[in-house]
């Protein structure tokens, strides 16, 4: 089916962007409401569930290798079964892949393009990511390789320029209400986290498999470093106000005044949401097209690429009616949907596996005198 | 052979094939990359350099615009300074009135043939009758809509904020880049609308904005050649005005808020005919909140160093002694400021300073329990002022000028 190989660099490279992409945007002003001035913890505790569902991707792969959940689960809990699983994941990517389609193109129409139609947004970059997810797993691979510095370096010199902005007292009071509220705000930016499952979908064209592991390990590590800093410095630039603004990265790039000749920093989170969003999309994208065509059992995932297309922009435009709805889905559904989907759900089938692996290995044992291996 | 010769044949059709839709798929993206719908164009654009936002007796509010007029600045420019009357003007006002900002927003523009942009206003000012009656309602509008700039400067203005956009200062293009100007040289307070809304939402709901008015025109020059200028602060609790503070008390509120730049601090040593004036280069000030035994009070440590500018007294600053008294008056006339303002801001009970915030980050607990009491704490509060000055250097001459040698003191 997917005849490309990747390096676990580049697997690295493209999880990063997908969690960070969005979670930069609007997720410090959520955090914010539950946990005040302590919400740079959030992101800290929140990155737990993204280790575990690394781990469970991981540890899956590994009694099934070359295998993705799709096909795993049919061998774990038996066909029919397997395959309702399977539909779940299915239309669970389709429909977020949608959502962030949507959350993509409503912060362009409310920032930039006012007057565009959104449904124009939202289908040109599908038709972009379809392109990639078309031409295969090596060139999502490479293109997100290529990408990362338009994502990174923006990001750097927004830090740097807003320098003279920061009050670093704004962290006051640390844990004035105990460790609750940063835990409570934990809970948003950890339904970000479980997006890490999507690993499981890249694990099996690794060529350094045995490195899957501690670059996924790293990479969670790697998003948590940067939500904590951007969740800082929005602090120390917005302090109190935080709570109240929808973007709050790009109010704070929008304050830069740097030696009154560095200023309308904006174009700099431009870059980074569309660049960004477009490996988020293209590797969710990606995941769904796989997961249909092995879920089908098709020969090739490609000739069903187009019509999912067209059906995750149309998921995006029709299950959400506004951009308010849009936050609240984000703040008081998604946070629990994905991480039963996509850590649950695997935490569930690894731990049938590991029984119904041991309950054949004691049969085998039982009934054949030879060792095993 | 031939069966190989097939197969090239087919995969340069599959080719082929591939390359024309390729070619297809990129046709069919180019009515993307235009952006039809949100093209601008610069000449389409009013460029607003400031607004001004007033209520009118009858209760609406009328929004003035300073807009930018290319034209001006693009045909030669130096056409000799501000010549009289619109002819040379770079900017022209416009104005309208609405039950609320935006209404009044889309009734002038109707007046403008271009879209009236926000992303250049550096520029708010609000009048002063709608500031004692309630910013919170306008202010909505600046920190909703995607284009006016949290960094935009935020003033109040005594009388009707329109006379200020209004009026042509000749030293600059427009009015509102003297108020900018002035503002950038920290002779005021210099709020943004950022701040502004911090100020808001934060502990002590207490705002401090500068308070501008329009100079007079000297002789000889035009009626509207008037000059903007910060003359002292406007307080506001929460979102309503409630009183001014002088120019004076203002520069003892820029002495707490650590945001001393550009001015001079003239002294009257004690006992000593003559002045001495001091520019300030560094000020570090702390302002430490304690609770002890319930009781709330405030230290306030301020560590200044400055350069004598002018010495009128005949004291010879080169002498230990001499350089002492000027220190010690320097440390005591900053104090006196500091006090003079504190005083004034308890007596109304208005935490512009922001002691609400450090109670709450350093007692957190404790301060959350009395929040609702807070401005009797901050009315009773007890302050201590503590000034550390220093003065590090002395200028060109190191004996006052003129004086013969015999008259200077402590030779």
């Amino acid at each position: 089916m997917e005849k490309g190989k990747i390096s676990s660099l580049q697997m690295a490279f493209m999880l990063y962007p997908t969690i960070v992409a969005t979670a930069i945007l609007g997720i410090p002003s959520v955090t914010a409401k539950f946990a005040k001035t302590d919400f740079w913890m959030s992101p800290i505790f929140a990155s737990f569930i993204g280790y575990l569902t690394v781990y469970l991707a991981v540890k899956l792969h590994k009694l099934y290798p070359g295998q993705t959940i799709i096909q795993y689960s049919e061998q774990i809990i038996g066909r029919w079964l397997g395959k309702i699983i399977g539909f779940l994941f299915l239309s669970f990517y389709i429909q977020v892949t949608g959502l962030i389609v949507r959350e993509y193109a409503e912060f362009v129409v409310d920032s930039f393009l006012i007057d565009t139609p959104i449904i124009v947004v939202m289908a040109s970059m599908v038709l972009l990511c379809a392109f990639v997810v078309h031409g295969g797993l090596e060139g999502l691979g490479r293109g997100a390789l290529l990408f990362i510095p338009v994502f990174l370096i923006p990001q750097i010199i927004l830090f740097i320029l807003v320098f003279p902005d920061l009050e670093f007292k704004n962290i006051f009071p640390v844990l004035a209400n105990g460790v609750m509220p940063p835990l409570k705000g934990s809970i948003v930016p950890g339904g970000w986290y479980t997006e890490f499952f999507l690993i499981s979908f890249l694990l099996p064209f690794l060529v350094d498999k045995k490195k899957g592991m501690r670059y996924g390990m790293m990479t969670v590590f790697a998003v948590m470093a940067t939500l904590v800093i951007v969740n800082l410095v929005v602090l120390f630039v917005l302090g109190p106000t935080t709570s109240s603004k929808v973007y709050p990265l790009m109010n704070v790039a929008r304050y830069i005044s740097f030696a009154d000749f560095f200023e309308h920093m904006e174009s700099f989170i431009m870059a980074i949401w569309v660049v960004g969003a477009f490996v988020k999309i293209s590797v969710f994208f990606y995941a769904t097209a796989l997961g249909t065509a092995q879920w089908l059992k098709l020969t090739d995932y490609r000739p069903i690429v187009w019509p999912l297309g067209i059906f995750i922009v149309i998921t995006g435009f029709w299950s959400i009616s506004n951009s308010m709805d849009l936050e609240r889905y984000n703040v008081n559904a998604f946070p629990f949907y994905g991480a039963v989907i996509q850590t649950l759900l695997p935490l569930l089938l690894l731990l049938i596996a590991m029984i119904s692996n041991k309950n054949k290995k004691n049969k085998q044992s039982n009934t054949t005198d030879a060792p095993m291996k | 052979m031939i069966k190989e010769r097939g197969r090239v044949t087919v995969r340069e059709k599959v080719n082929r094939h591939k390359s024309i839709s390729i070619i297809l798929l990129l046709l069919l993206t180019i009515p993307f990359m235009s952006g039809c719908w949100d093209r601008v164009e610069i000449n389409d654009l009013a460029i607003v350099t400031a607004a001004s936002i007033d209520k009118k007796d009858d209760g609406s509010i009328e929004l003035s615009i300073q807009v930018f007029i290319p034209k001006s600045i693009s045909s030669g420019g130096g056409e000799g300074g501000p010549s009289q009357g619109a002819g040379g003007a770079t900017t022209l006002v416009k104005s309208d009135v609405g039950s609320n900002l935006s209404e009044a927003l889309s009734k002038l523009q109707g007046k403008v043939p271009r879209k009236v942009f926000w992303g250049h206003c550096k520029v708010f000012v609000f009048g002063e009758g709608l500031a004692k009656e309630g910013i919170q309602e306008q202010l909505d509008f600046l920190l909703r809509h995607p284009q006016p700039r949290e960094r935009a400067n935020v003033y109040v203005s005594k009388g009707k904020g329109k006379a200020i956009l209004e009026s042509l200062p000749p030293l600059e293009n427009y009015s509102g880049e003297v108020i900018k100007e002035l503002s950038d040289l920290h002779l005021g307070l210099r709020v943004t609308l950022h701040n502004l809304d911090e100020m808001l939402t934060g502990n002590s709901q207490a705002v401090a904005l500068p308070f501008i008015k329009i100079l007079p025109p000297a002789k000889g020059e035009a009626k509207l050649q008037g000059i903007p200028y910060i003359f002292g602060t406007a307080l506001f609790e929460r979102d309503k005005m409630t009183g001014t503070m002088t120019e004076k008390e203002t520069r003892g509120l820029l002495w707490l808020k650590d945001d001393m730049e550009s001015y001079t601090v003239t002294l009257k040593p004690e006992g000593i005919e003559g002045l001495i004036s001091i520019n300030p280069i560094s000020s570090r000030v702390r302002i430490i909140p304690y609770i002890v035994n319930g009781n709330w009070r405030v230290s306030v440590k301020v560590d200044t160093e400055g350069t004598v500018i002018q010495n009128g007294t005949k004291l010879n600053l080169t002498v230990p002694k001499s350089l002492k008294i000027a220190e010690r008056t320097y440390q005591k006339d900053v104090e006196k400021r500091i006090r003079l303002t504190l005083l004034h801001l308890q007596g109304n009970g208005d935490d512009v300073i922001g002691l609400a915030k450090e109670f709450y980050r350093k007692y957190p607990k404790q301060f959350s329990e009395a929040e609702n009491d807070w401005e009797r704490i901050f009315e009773e509060m007890e302050v201590e002022v503590d000034v550390t000055s220093h003065i590090r250097r002395q200028g060109y001459i190191n004996k006052p000028a003129g004086l013969p040698e015999k008259e200077v003191k402590d030779r």
